[in-house]
């Protein structure tokens, strides 16, 4: 018996919701950031899962995915440190109180 | 190149290049910049004289400006007879001018000044050689705007800054109608080519009405220029600027440009006899009206400006009575002996620390023995004594208009020679017969400080080398008159040998004016009071200039006050006041939507996510 594309997909979107959940619920920084890394991996599986059952040609699904890799270590690096700032000038990470950028 | 085209081009290029080198780079080196402004006066004059020796052409080198339909503009030189005397007389004074300023602003900001003369000559000699009547227009204005800032030299001076800004807006109220006169003059003969503007063929093409109409408004601009009734307000204030200034002014630039034109214009102006009437009129009135002004005046400085516009009367009226000749010789010779008795006037001035004649006389003015002798010779050469040149010059114009002249306009020459004669020598003698009893108190007494220290001796020698030269010029340029005749129109025959007969009036009349004026301000014991003082109505008429700035205040100026009021009414209520609107709506805008954000973060993050789910959709449903 074979797997069918649907099963991934499914999956990808439960990994993605959770994400997104994640990422407009949690009120810690890192909680919203851990969301992303979510969003991004559901992203990635779905590459692949078309990958392996739609495209013909198999690297192109992989290189992306190897891209995505990168980019989400990069991001999660930079949003640490921006975090990082935030902790150690406002003692808080906090989302809720982060609010000096509002317009009045 | 031509000899011939690298003369002109050094001639009227080589003031510029010293403006731009003196104006940039030696605006703190005094000594450097008059070096190079005296260095391109030099190089100009040389050039306009070996370009007199050439002689005429009849010709213009010119080259295509601006190509528009079946319109051809051509910018070139022009070097006909005219021309060449002009812009000798022009590049002669204007070196001589800058010379005596090394003496006299030597404790002023020269930087600035040598500069602006140099602009000045530049501006002027190509006006004169110009051979477009657009470019000269050009130069025209250019030569109006360098006498704006020559005038108002002593900005920081409130008098000389209100001077110079009379003196631009007078005369640019002429100066519409000149510019108006051009487009018509364009519409109707299709160029602007002065040769061709002045050929039979052309003015016999223009309707008479539209001849008129043309002239006249050419003249307007005349009148401002050379300081005609009734716009000659500005030429008496125009004064406040240093005496140098005063003295080109006066001679050979600006107020000579308006008749200039006029001169180069003469065949068109002859064609039609209603502007000829016009012209007369206003000259031969305003010949004597500013000599009334000049003889109850004071200051040295003013009287000299009142006998500028008399004496450019004289000319328009040479030049109206059809004598080209005699226009442009009294020009020529008015441009020596002017320049000569500005630059004595300002020795006397530098010297005494004061403008006021009797203050000058009180003071030991006659001391200074070569500016005394240049201001007598060239008083009497503008009073049109013989032999001195400008007895000639003003007895080619006498003997012009009494050939078929109309009675009253001959009357008001002679009146006005008469008064010339009287108010000069009452000058010559208020400076040199002072006389402590008499009645005249000086309106403006020397300063304490400049008595006694340098009250002997004369001015330095770069003040005195000019007004040698000038002497000189001014004594002899009287004989060049078959010289100028032979440069005008080598064709014609020798304008009419007067005989001393026919002269004896206008001798007699300038002596009974010399010796009058004698009487009552140069003979021992002399009341010093004028004759006009009989009438103290009169005299107070002639003294605030018949009131005509006064009657400028109370209508135009009023006239003018009212608009602007309005205007700036409507500008304040209505169009500021409208885009002051557009900002305050603008600002409200922004703080009412500011609102929206609320800085949580996952509030934005929410908002995106909505967008981007409803843009997918709206995306799907398009497929």
């Amino acid at each position: 018996m074979s797997i069918h594309l649907h099963f991934f997909l499914l999956l990808s979107l439960l990994i993605f919701t959770i994400g997104i959940y994640g990422v407009l619920i949690r009120r810690n920084l890192i909680g919203i950031l851990i969301g992303v890394e979510l969003m991004l991996n559901a992203a990635s599986l779905n590459f692949l899962a078309f990958n392996r059952y739609v495209v013909t040609d198999p690297a192109v699904g992989q290189i992306i995915v190897l891209f995505i890799i990168g980019l989400a270590a990069a991001e999660a690096a930079i949003l640490l440190s921006i975090i990082l700032r935030v902790y150690r000038s406002h003692r808080n990470i906090d989302a809720d109180s982060l609010t000096e950028m509002r317009g009045r | 190149m031509s000899p011939t085209l690298t003369a002109i081009l050094i001639c009227t290029f080589a003031p510029l290049a010293a403006f731009f080198v003196t104006y940039t780079v030696m605006r703190n080196r005094p000594k450097a910049s008059a070096f190079f402004s005296l260095a391109g006066g030099f190089a100009s004059l040389a050039a306009a004289l070996a370009l007199l020796k050439a002689g005429p052409i009849a010709e213009p080198l010119r080259y295509a400006w601006l190509t528009s339909g079946e319109t051809n503009l051509f910018f070139g030189f022009l070097l006909d007879g005219p021309n060449l005397l002009m812009g000798t007389i022009v590049a002669f004074i204007a070196l001589m001018i800058q010379i005596y300023s090394l003496g006299d602003m030597a404790k002023e900001e020269q930087g600035r000044f040598f500069p602006l003369l140099s602009f000045f000559a530049w501006s002027m000699l190509s006006f004169v050689y110009s051979s477009n009547l657009l470019q000269t227009f050009i130069f025209w204005e250019l030569v109006g705007l360098a006498s704006f800032l020559l005038i108002g030299f002593w900005y920081r001076k409130p008098s000389a800054e209100a001077a110079a800004k009379k003196a631009f807006i007078m005369t640019r109220i002429g100066d519409v109608g000149l510019f108006i006169g051009l487009i018509l003059l364009m519409q109707t003969t299709g160029h602007l080519d002065i040769v061709h503007l002045n050929s039979p063929e052309t003015i016999a093409a223009i309707p008479g009405g539209r001849l008129t109409l043309i002239t006249l408004l050419l003249f307007s601009g005349i009148v401002g220029k050379s300081a005609q009734f009734p716009l000659h307000t500005w030429l008496p204030d125009a004064m406040e600027g240093p005496t140098p200034v005063s003295a080109l002014l006066h001679s050979a630039t600006m107020v000579a440009a308006g008749v200039f034109l006029f001169a180069r214009f003469h065949p068109l102006f002859l064609a039609s006899p209603t502007t000829i009437d016009v012209v007369l009129s206003i000259a031969t009135f305003t010949a004597v009206f500013s000599s009334t002004m000049a003889m109850v005046a004071l200051d040295m400085k003013r009287v000299l400006a009142y006998s500028s516009i008399s004496q450019l009367s004289f000319m328009l009226i040479g030049l109206a009575a059809g004598n080209l000749f005699a226009g442009v010789f009294h020009l020529a010779t008015h441009a020596f002996f002017k320049a000569l008795l500005f630059l004595s006037a300002g020795s006397f001035i530098h010297h005494h620390g004061t403008n006021d004649m009797v203050a000058i006389g009180r003071n030991g003015g006659r001391s200074m023995r070569w500016t005394t002798l240049g201001l007598i010779v060239g008083g009497a050469a503008l009073a049109g004594l013989p032999p001195l040149s400008g007895f000639w010059s003003k007895e080619a114009i006498i003997g012009a208009l009494t050939v078929g002249g109309v009675p009253v306009f001959i009357a008001l020459t002679y009146a006005a020679a008469f008064l010339t004669a009287y108010y000069t020598f009452r000058m010559i003698c208020l400076v040199l017969f002072p006389n402590p009893n008499g009645q005249l108190q000086p309106d403006e007494p020397a300063p304490a400080s400049s008595g006694d220290h340098h009250h002997h001796g004369d001015s330095p020698w770069t003040m005195l080398l000019p007004i040698v030269l000038l002497t000189i010029a001014s004594a002899a340029a009287g004989y060049f008159g078959f010289f100028v005749d032979q440069t005008l129109d080598a064709n014609r025959e020798l304008a009419h040998h007067a005989s001393w007969g026919d002269m004896a009036p206008a001798i007699g009349i300038a002596l009974f004016g010399a010796i009058l004026a004698w009487v009552e301000y140069g003979r021992k014991g002399a009341s010093q009071t004028g004759f006009v003082s009989r009438l103290p109505m009169l005299q107070q008429l002639f003294k605030n200039g018949w009131y005509v700035d006064e009657f400028y205040q109370r209508t135009f100026a009023k006239v003018v006050e009212g608009i602007s009021v309005v205007s700036a009414k409507i500008e304040d209520k209505g169009i500021d006041a409208s885009t002051d609107e557009v900002g305050k709506a603008t600002i409200a805008f922004g703080y009412s939507s500011a609102s929206t954000q609320s800085g949580y973060l996952q509030f934005y993050v929410a908002t995106a996510i909505v967008l981007i789910a409803v843009l997918c959709y709206v995306a799907g449903m398009g497929s």
